[in-house]
């Protein structure tokens, strides 16, 4: 299974996008009213079968919107069911379904060990059920933790936690203005203070959420360019890439490349369209696409064709400029000019990293190519490796460098659920930033359901960055103001 | 013994059933004894009483009964919830404030009702008689001016935890009095110590003695004790005051009483006493840090709070700001201003000094100086949430050897107290209010599951629900649980909060079922700003929500059916307040149901966390050892508790709870009754062997 396809299903259960399921247990929770959640309950990482499992009052309507139809599957038994998009109606996967049936809304994702705790609260869990689960959500967490860790370290989470800090100072500080102002002297302008903190955290919040493309990317893979001038071998590194991954060890659906994706010729400017394959590079998704290469030209098919790889490089997650290595001196500033011929500043739009592949290696004398990689340490150049894709050497070197670039944009998919992570930030923080608004609102109406607001926004971050308890909240008002008698 | 008062000299009946004869084999003569009677002892004995036990409660003064030993002032944010919720239960507090105060204040009018802090400044005597006469007058109780020694101990009941049980306790004078329960409100006064400037002595109040037999029986126990400080700041001679050059504070216009019962309080509003502002200036910070080193209680290292008690720990940590001082009137006919915010442990003649440099006060006579007193408090952990004790089976805590602080906190834990001895005596379930049910519920759960280390004291950023829990709905909250369950709450009472929540439930499904246009809506009250682009139908109650609507103005509208609900004043005040938080409290009832569910799954209370056979890692053991929770839900506040070792302690739980009914099914030859109890099948079946 495509190690995408739960993620996918997961975020179409949860409000953000996508959805396909090898197994679908639908667990029907009789108490009261409640939430319904979902969680992926198999293991992660990439495995052969999936199951997710829902729990709560809109599970049924679930999963009418997931298969498309309006039955419900036969309480309790196994059925086989087309697994769509609901909101595309796009056919993700064909997948078991079980529907263990109960009364009828709102998703969101299940708190570690909730599922369990819920089977307990209900009774329903008999003891060779709960074996294992312990060490199963230990694991789950364990991971999450760890990738909370790793994601600490990188600047997300230091983002994350900024925001946290300023959002518990906020709330902090209009708790003290409740419980304090009366009687001790809290200093002027406490409240404003706080609204302007929480209009810049807003700001930062929205901006963030149109720009954080993480989750994106694993869900619709990462756009990964080629350019370069003509004949430097793009067409030819699209077939390299797409033949060697295409082993028996990668799932079929991965490959494209059984046959050459791009024709390839000695001609300069043979390639007039982008060319598309999807791959599968150290478990992430990607989209390899192959341009035009890039000169000034008379031939209007070749010029559409430059302009379409211009605008296509606008768009890049990742560029893999590509050189011929016999046309470089190695100097520094002739490959950053090279390299500024196929990204002018501005190109793409959005600082994409880039890998520069100097191709051709099996033509360049001994001795040149390590003055070369040389050359590019020296000069503050995009991480770069030689390559023949004629020979087919310095693949690997070129896999491990995308794989890394790779790995510092998506995170690791294998050690956690990185987008089911991503899809649950995206949501908390789209939470976070709707009750972030309201408080603006209820402030001139009751500072109680202001100070609520911003209570909900902390939880929702909370989700992301850990809980802060009431004893924190107080710490910071005791800190900040000289409150007590 | 010196009987006070008994208004019903009844003859010592045989206790309800299920207890056993006291060591020396006569019959114990008391249901519940109260030892201590400062706001947590008079609550307490007075809970007992009226949920008909024979009570009685010990005091080293009679005289010192509804003392208050500090600031002159009851209530406040948090506070005057707690206090609300004790009038819920029919608790004294509320209504001898409503008859004492001088100067009736709301505080945060502006602030939404959810966190409205009903608060007043008391007439020290006058409180002082009337919770004398009132508790004097109560039926089944009885008072007795004695010391307490020591604590009369005997066989604890099996299979309950616990490594004996009380059975009354022995006096100063060598006497013995036998008890069913007996509770310990003891305040400050175990192994008390007063501090003034380098002077220490030990005492509980300036001229009363500490309790040393007492913490020592406690200590020798097991219990464990940690040691807290908190202080006084010196009263002043009013008539040397120069009022003339401060703020002054006036009261409400139209005092709102304490008391659910009460529609007015005793005082005239135009009676009312005025407070006064002043504030601190470099002067004093100055003269503080010139005698740092004649300050024994500031130097100390015994652990102060994070908020500051004390003129010197704001000095200390917020220097160089004015800070604020109020000037509180202590009575009617008092000459004595209380300072609050002047705390202050300085030797007398600088707290002279510091006073002098003060605006208005350059004159000020200083009637009796700052202290600072540091007293033992038990590790509140060590009780469970009816406040009985784990370690000595009937013998409960209530107040500030609790580690609280405050009139109101104590007075809360002296209810709860005293409603559970006497249930325990009648061999009831506890009674216990949830965190999702009221601030005496956060405030008794934080305090057994989390402990403290400081004073601790309400305020509304602890409670979670704090939408839900409000002053105006403390009675709809629990005084039908307090009837019901705990036969605390009078008839009279019953059935006056009966006929108001079944009118508020009509009122609201009334309002809800008006639904208009929004066209309509802005034709019938031009008053608010209804926004008319919605295009759906709004309902009176989502009206009633706008600032400037009220029940008057609807019912100005829509005569018919509004104007019963409009008339009733107070039920329209109530009104309006409910649908400003309907749609929160709406949305937040999932949230509650969720606590809740996990306060059902209870652990048994016995449980060695060191010993069990889950996967769990040491940290996780240590911590769930020190804090005995007693429900999954009370687990899962204990910081750095994952879930994964709540869900591996649950799994433990449920297979042993699995164990335990099988060996109970074997041995009395029927299946446990079906719970989400875990573990405690064993206790509920012995006790149901023993009551029948």
């Amino acid at each position: 299974m495509w190690p995408g396809t739960w993620r996918k299903v997961l975020a179409g259960l949860s409000p953000v996008s996508g959805a396909a399921v090898r197994v679908v247990k639908w667990l029907y929770c009789p108490v009261g009213k409640r939430d319904t959640i979902f969680a992926l309950s198999s293991g992660h990482g990439k495995c052969g079968v999936a199951v997710i499992r829902t729990s709560g009052p809109a599970s049924g309507a679930a999963l009418r919107s997931l298969t498309g139809q309006q039955e419900l599957p036969r309480p309790r038994a196994v059925a086989l069911r087309r697994i769509h998009d609901p909101s595309s109606a796009e056919t993700l996967d064909r997948g078991l379904v079980i529907w263990f049936p109960g009364r009828l809304p709102g998703l969101r994702p299940a708190d570690p060990g909730e599922f369990t705790k819920r089977a307990f609260q209900n009774g329903k869990l008999g003891l060779t059920e709960v074996e294992g689960l312990g060490d199963l959500i230990h694991a789950e967490t364990e991971a999450q933790r760890r990738q909370a860790l790793r994601q600490m370290e990188g600047e997300l989470g230091q983002l994350y936690q900024r925001w946290s800090e300023e959002l518990t100072k906020a709330l902090a500080h209009v708790e003290a203005f409740i419980d304090f102002s009366e009687d001790d002297n809290l200093e002027e302008g406490v409240l404003s203070r706080v609204d302007a903190a929480v209009q810049t955290l807003e700001e930062e919040v929205r901006g963030h959420l149109q720009d954080g493309r993480r989750g994106e990317w694993l869900r619709g893979g990462v756009h990964v360019v080629i350019a370069g001038p003509t004949n430097a071998g793009k067409s030819s590194l699209l077939n390299l890439l797409s033949w060697s991954l295409n082993s028996p060890l990668a799932p079929r659906s991965l490959c494209l490349g059984q046959r050459p994706a791009a024709i390839v010729s000695p001609v300069a400017g043979t390639t007039r369209d982008v060319v598309e394959s999807a791959l599968n590079i150290g478990g992430y998704p990607v989209v390899l696409s192959d341009t035009a290469g890039l000169r000034e030209t008379q031939d209007a098919i070749e010029r559409e064709g430059v302009s379409r790889a211009r605008e296509r490089l606008q768009r890049a997650d990742v560029v893999l400029a590509v050189l011929a290595a016999v046309d470089v001196a190695p100097e520094p500033g002739c490959l950053a000019e090279a390299l500024r011929a196929i990204l002018p500043p501005g190109v793409p739009a959005r600082q994409a990293p880039c890998v520069l592949v100097l191709n051709k290696a099996d033509l360049l004398e001994e001795g040149r190519g390590g003055a070369l990689l040389g050359a590019c340490g020296e000069g503050a150049l995009p991480p770069a490796c030689l390559l023949s894709c004629k020979t087919g050497e310095g693949v690997d070197s070129l896999l491990s460098l995308l794989g890394t670039q790779l790995e510092q944009m998506c995170g690791d998919p294998l050690a956690g659920s990185p987008s089911l992570t991503q899809a649950r930030h995206r949501l908390h923080l789209t939470s976070c930033l709707g009750s972030l608004g309201r408080y603006h609102g209820y402030k001139s109406l009751d500072l109680v359901l202001a100070a609520e607001e911003l209570r909900l926004a902390r939880r929702h971050l909370g989700k992301i960055t850990g809980r802060v308890s009431a004893e924190e909240i107080l710490d910071i008002v005791f800190r900040d103001f000289c409150v007590g008698k | 013994m010196f009987l006070l008062r008994r208004r019903r000299a009844l003859p010592p009946a045989p206790l309800p059933c299920c207890r056993r004869a006291g060591s020396d084999g006569t019959a114990p003569r008391w249901d519940v004894l109260v030892i201590g009677g400062g706001h947590a002892g008079t609550e307490a004995a007075a809970a007992a009483a009226r949920s008909g036990v024979r009570t009685l409660l010990v005091t080293h003064k009679a005289d010192t009964i509804g003392q208050m030993s500090c600031n002159p002032s009851f209530g406040g944010i948090g506070k005057g919830h707690l206090m609300r919720e004790v009038d819920a239960l029919d608790g004294l507090c509320a209504r001898i404030c409503d008859q004492s105060g001088v100067h009736y204040k709301v505080l945060n009018r502006c602030k939404g009702p959810a966190v409205w802090g009903l608060r007043a400044q008391i007439d020290r005597k006058l409180y002082k008689e009337n919770m004398q006469k009132e508790i004097l007058n109560t039926p089944l109780l009885t008072v007795h001016e004695a010391s307490v020694e020591d604590l009369l101990l005997m066989e604890p009941e099996p299979d309950r935890p616990g490594k004996c049980q009380v059975s009354g306790v022995i006096l100063g004078d060598g006497s013995r009095i036998h008890a069913g329960s007996v509770i310990l409100t003891t305040g400050t006064f175990l192994r008390g110590m007063v501090f003034i400037g380098l002077k220490m002595h030990p005492a509980g109040r300036l001229g009363d003695q500490p309790s040393i037999g007492l913490a020592q029986t406690l200590e020798k126990l097991g219990f464990s004790v940690g040691r807290l400080k908190t202080g006084t700041p010196p009263r002043l001679a009013k008539d040397t005051i120069d009022f003339s050059v401060l703020e002054r504070h006036m009261a409400d216009n139209r005092p709102v009483p304490f008391s659910f019962l009460n529609e007015a309080v005793w005082i005239k509003p135009e009676d009312q006493l005025s407070c006064y502002r002043t504030l601190t200036n470099a002067k004093v910070e100055q003269i503080i840090h010139d005698n740092l080193h004649l300050n024994n209680h500031v130097r100390e290292t015994t652990r102060g709070p994070r908020y500051c008690p004390s003129l010197e720990s704001k000095v200390l940590r917020f220097p160089n700001r004015i800070h604020q001082l109020w000037l509180e009137p202590e009575g009617l006919d008092s000459n004595i201003i209380y300072p609050q915010g002047m705390s202050m442990t300085l030797p007398p003649e600088l707290q002279e000094q510091v006073i002098a440099c003060i605006r208005g006060l350059e004159k000020a006579k200083m009637v009796q100086p700052g202290y600072g007193v540091q007293y033992d408090f038990l590790d509140p952990r060590q009780l469970s949430a009816s406040l009985e004790s784990r370690l000595v089976q009937r013998l409960f805590f209530a107040g500030q050897i609790n580690g609280t602080t405050g009139y109101e906190e104590a007075a809360a834990q002296g209810v709860i107290a005293g409603i559970n001895a006497g249930l325990r005596v009648s061999g009831k379930p506890p009674f216990i209010i949830s965190r999702t049910e009221g601030y005496i519920g956060v405030l008794i759960d934080d305090l057994t599951t989390l402990g403290t280390n400081e004073p601790y004291r309400m305020f509304t950023s602890r409670v979670e629900f704090r939408m839900s829990l409000r002053p105006d709905n403390a009675d709809s909250r629990l005084t039908l649980r307090g009837f019901e369950e705990a036969g605390c709450v009078s008839q009279q009472r019953y059935a006056q909060t009966s006929r108001l929540k079944a009118a508020l439930e009509e009122a609201i499904t009334v309002l809800k079922s008006l639904q208009f246009t929004a066209t309509k809506w802005s034709r019938l009250i031009p008053e608010a700003p209804i926004s008319t682009s919605r295009s759906s139908l709004t309902s009176a109650l989502d009206i009633l929500q706008y600032p400037e609507v009220t029940m008057e103005l609807l019912a100005r509208a829509i005569p018919e059916p509004l104007r019963k609900f409009a008339e009733w004043r107070e039920l329209a005040e109530r009104l309006k307040i409910e649908a400003v938080y309907e749609w929160h409290v709406a949305s937040q009832q999932q949230e509650i149901e969720e606590v809740r569910r996990d306060e059902a799954l209870q652990l048994p209370e016995d449980l060695d966390y060191f010993a069990i056979d889950a996967s769990l890692s040491q940290e996780v053991r240590e911590k769930l050892d020190s804090n005995r929770p007693q429900t999954i839900g009370a687990v899962s506040r204990i910081p750095g508790i994952t879930p994964a070792a709540i869900v591996n302690l649950l799994r433990f739980v449920k297979t042993n709870r699995q164990r335990t009914e099988h060996i109970e099914h074997s041995r009395i030859g029927r299946a446990s009754p079906e719970g989400n109890t875990f573990g405690k099948s064993k206790f509920q079946n012995s006790s149901l062997s023993c009551t029948s």
